[in-house]
């Protein structure tokens, strides 16, 4: 029954050609799409009851499809893994991705060009799947690069149009985002070329019927080995290899100090956003180091800097999302803030804490986004917070929603972010002993928690701010799978409760860690967080939606501006990563661009190579044509002339 | 008997003669004629040359030229009258629609 895991890739892939190729009409395209995404979905259930009966030794199902690369010893299989991890990844990845497919039939109807986008909406399911379902690096990697791919093509889905809320442009944004993207990508190449070389495999794990060996059983035997950086010194091994795939990972989950591209990836549509930018690409980097922990628990591994750029990323994003007053750039620095907490998770070792938060966020996070998705196409496609106010009477529904998402994401007992929040942040407190890192996480989540009250605050109470706003709730397709969504937000915490430990024994097979221990300081810790949470959410709402609802204008600066200034400022830009990269790279490699186009192009290939070489010829051409004036006699004595010459010449040669 | 100089002096006279009437003269008429003098004028020379050299081999290449001349004023004159009929004139500087 092995089989049944190539079923799980293959649909999407054939919903994607289908719709790519054949379909033309927007309706059967969404239909087919979301079939196709829940085919999958039903066979990674599938596949997970033939799961169940492998043996619990090696819990895994494998299928290779061909082989796939033969360089004398080295060998790539086409080979697809199932094991408790891809499992879970694939249902979020299938379950998610087949709500928001469903949610955009309702979502881009009348859209300029629907096909495409759910044919890359299918590449995309297709892409990632392979990138949870290879068995071996190079294979992951194809996925790696294929959700980047879907990634540009879906945010440049209005390529035609200058610019969309909040004055991006998107064929720009979808290019920042491929670019930057390409920067942790050289650094995961690099890190496959490592391993390449010092494992002299690329498979995950040993594979006795093909005979290809994996290099992570055999992860303890380099664990001494150093390599030469000539100048530099020396570095152990395996800090090499997993700090080039921490940038690889900041490269695609979005962290410090790349994280830049993703508030601007939101120049897509709205499902878009949900689908890829929040709820699974953006996981594919705690998901590699997952995969590689074996890799990332050698003691000279890079983990301590994992555990920093993700500290550091959740705080940044979650101040810089305070100050946003685009409706989805907000969830987008959020975003980037909860996968500071899942980067910070596995940098410590807690990868069921990791993925637990994984999971809870890509339900709660897709919920906010669509519920998002909901409000802007309920009000006529405005995203500035500004012109909303009071949508909690003309949305019911969506406001609802809103509120369980953002309670969700803000860690509000007994909602699904609280559970798997507290477990990351009681594993930096009592684990790895680094309160430093546990009270950076407990402060973002109270950041967390105002930013998302004040958004709830400043879009649906207060007074209706723009008068041209008339709001309208969504339709069936699109509220029911909110509806669904959102009680995965809220039941979601249940997969891995304290005492009940589901996730833990369930990904036991694949991460071999021990259960948590439930203390009374946990509980202690947990209740301050979220009164803590509580707290600052209340103080978000009251801020945005009581007290200072008065001085909220249209085109005017956010009321806090008053009160913070330049604070308030850094944290609009996302505290001025963009600026300076816009300083350091764009614009001298703009003006190289430029001086390359213009002066050396322009001036000294056309002008000079290209007109200069037929200039110099016209010229020449019209010397001799005043030899050419017709006259026997000119050329009758010029001729006498040669002949002089010629005679001259033998003769005085002698 | 007279010296082999002299003949030369009178065949490169002659072939300056016709040199200059070729370049110097506007009928086209004369230029024939010109041409033929100096074809002469090498004739001329070939003699002398195969007289003084007792060598019959000069003498034939002479023959060879008369007969290529007699050709080639055949040739010539037919040109000359078929660009008489279309340009009225025999003039060459008046023919050089060949400019460049």
């Amino acid at each position: 029954m092995n089989w049944i895991i190539w079923l799980i890739p293959a649909f999407p892939l054939i919903g994607f050609l289908l719709n790519a190729l054949v379909v033309r009409r927007e309706r059967a395209a969404g239909i087919l799409a979301s079939v196709m995404v829940g085919l999958s979905f039903a066979a990674t259930i599938a596949a997970m009851v033939v799961l169940e009966g492998a043996p619990s030794e090696a819990k895994r199902l494998t299928w290779t499809l061909w082989e796939w690369i033969r360089i004398a010893d080295f060998r790539v299989a086409f080979g697809l893994l199932f094991d408790p991890l891809t499992a879970v990844m694939a249902l979020l990845i299938t379950g998610v991705g087949g709500l928001i497919h469903i949610y955009s039939i309702g979502y881009m109807h009348g859209d300029v060009r629907p096909v495409r986008f759910f044919a890359f909406m299918n590449l995309f399911v297709f892409a990632m799947l392979m990138l949870v379902m290879a068995d071996n690096l190079l294979l992951l990697f194809l996925g790696w690069e294929g959700v980047g791919l879907c990634s540009f093509l879906l945010i440049g889905h209005y390529f035609d149009r200058r610019s969309v809320p909040p004055g991006i442009n998107p064929s720009e944004a979808a290019v920042k985002a491929f670019v930057v993207n390409r920067v942790g990508d050289v650094a995961m190449l690099a890190a496959l070329f490592a391993i390449f070389t010092n494992f002299g495999t690329l498979s995950f794990y040993d594979n006795p019927q093909l005979g290809i060996s994996g290099y992570l059983d055999q992860a303890i035997v380099v664990a001494g080995e150093m390599v030469d950086l000539g100048a530099f010194g020396q570095l152990p091994l395996i800090t090499g290899i997993t700090l080039l795939m921490l940038v690889a990972v900041t490269g695609k989950s979005a962290q410090f100090p790349l994280y830049t591209w993703l508030p601007d990836a939101m120049a897509g549509p709205t499902p878009v956003s949900a689908l890829i930018h929040a709820a699974t690409m953006v996981t594919s980097g705690v998901y590699l180091i997952v995969r590689n922990h074996t890799l990332f628990d050698q003691p000279a591994s890079a983990a301590p800097w994992v555990l920093v750029i993700g500290v550091m990323t959740a705080f940044i994003g979650a101040t810089a999302a305070v100050a946003q007053l685009d409706i989805k750039r907000v969830l987008a620095y959020s975003t980037v803030s909860q996968l500071g907490y899942m980067v910070a998770a596995v940098g410590m070792g807690a990868y069921v804490a990791g993925m637990y938060h994984l999971l809870t966020h890509g339900l709660f996070k897709a919920l906010l986004f669509l519920a998002a998705g909901s409000v802007i196409h309920g009000i006529g496609n405005y995203q500035d917070m500004r012109r909303m106010g009071g949508l909690r009477n003309a949305l019911p529904t969506t406001f609802r929603l809103y509120v369980i998402g953002a309670l969700a994401l803000s860690g509000i007992f007994p909602f699904a972010g609280f559970w798997s929040k507290d477990e990351i942040i009681a594993h930096a407190w009592f684990d790895a002993r680094s309160p430093l890192a546990a009270i950076m996480l407990i402060l973002t989540s109270a950041v967390t928690a105002f930013y998302m009250g004040r958004q709830i605050g400043m879009v649906f109470f207060g007074r209706p701010r723009d008068q041209a706003i008339h709001g309208h709730e969504s339709g069936v397709a699109m509220r029911w799978t909110m509806v669904t969504l959102a009680v995965g937000a809220v039941i979601g915490g249940l997969i891995n409760l304290p005492g009940l430990h589901w996730l833990n024994s369930y990904l036991r097979p694949v991460l071999q860690e021990p259960e948590v221990i439930y203390t009374v300081g946990m509980g202690i810790l947990a209740t301050i967080t979220t009164l803590l949470s509580a707290g600052a959410g209340y103080l978000g709402w009251k801020t945005y939606a009581c007290d200072l609802e008065p001085r909220i204008r249209v085109g005017k600066e956010d009321p806090l501006f008053r009160y913070l200034g330049d604070l308030w400022r850094g944290m609009e830009i996302g505290w001025g990563l963009d600026w300076l990269y816009q300083r350091v790279f764009v614009r001298p490699y703009r003006a190289a661009s430029v001086f390359l186009s213009d002066v050396v192009d322009r001036e000294a290939i056309d002008q000079v190579l290209v007109d200069g070489t037929a200039r110099g010829l016209v010229r020449l051409a019209h010397g001799l044509r005043a030899l050419q004036n017709g006259y026997i006699r000119t050329y009758a004595l010029m001729f006498l002339f040669g002949v002089i010459l010629v005679v001259a010449f033998f003769a005085l040669r002698g | 008997m007279v010296p082999t100089s002299y003949y030369i002096l009178l065949s490169a006279l002659l072939f300056t003669l016709g040199v200059a009437g070729v370049l110097i003269r506007r009928n086209a008429l004369v230029l024939f004629m010109s041409v033929e003098l100096m074809l002469n004028s090498a004739n001329l020379a070939l003699v002398t040359f195969a007289m003084a050299r007792q060598d019959i081999a000069g003498q034939m290449v002479v023959f060879f030229v008369i007969v290529v001349a007699a050709a080639e004023v055949a040739v010539g004159l037919a040109l000359l009258v078929a660009i008489f009929r279309t340009k009225q004139t025999t003039d060459v500087d008046e023919i050089h629609s060949l400019k460049g």
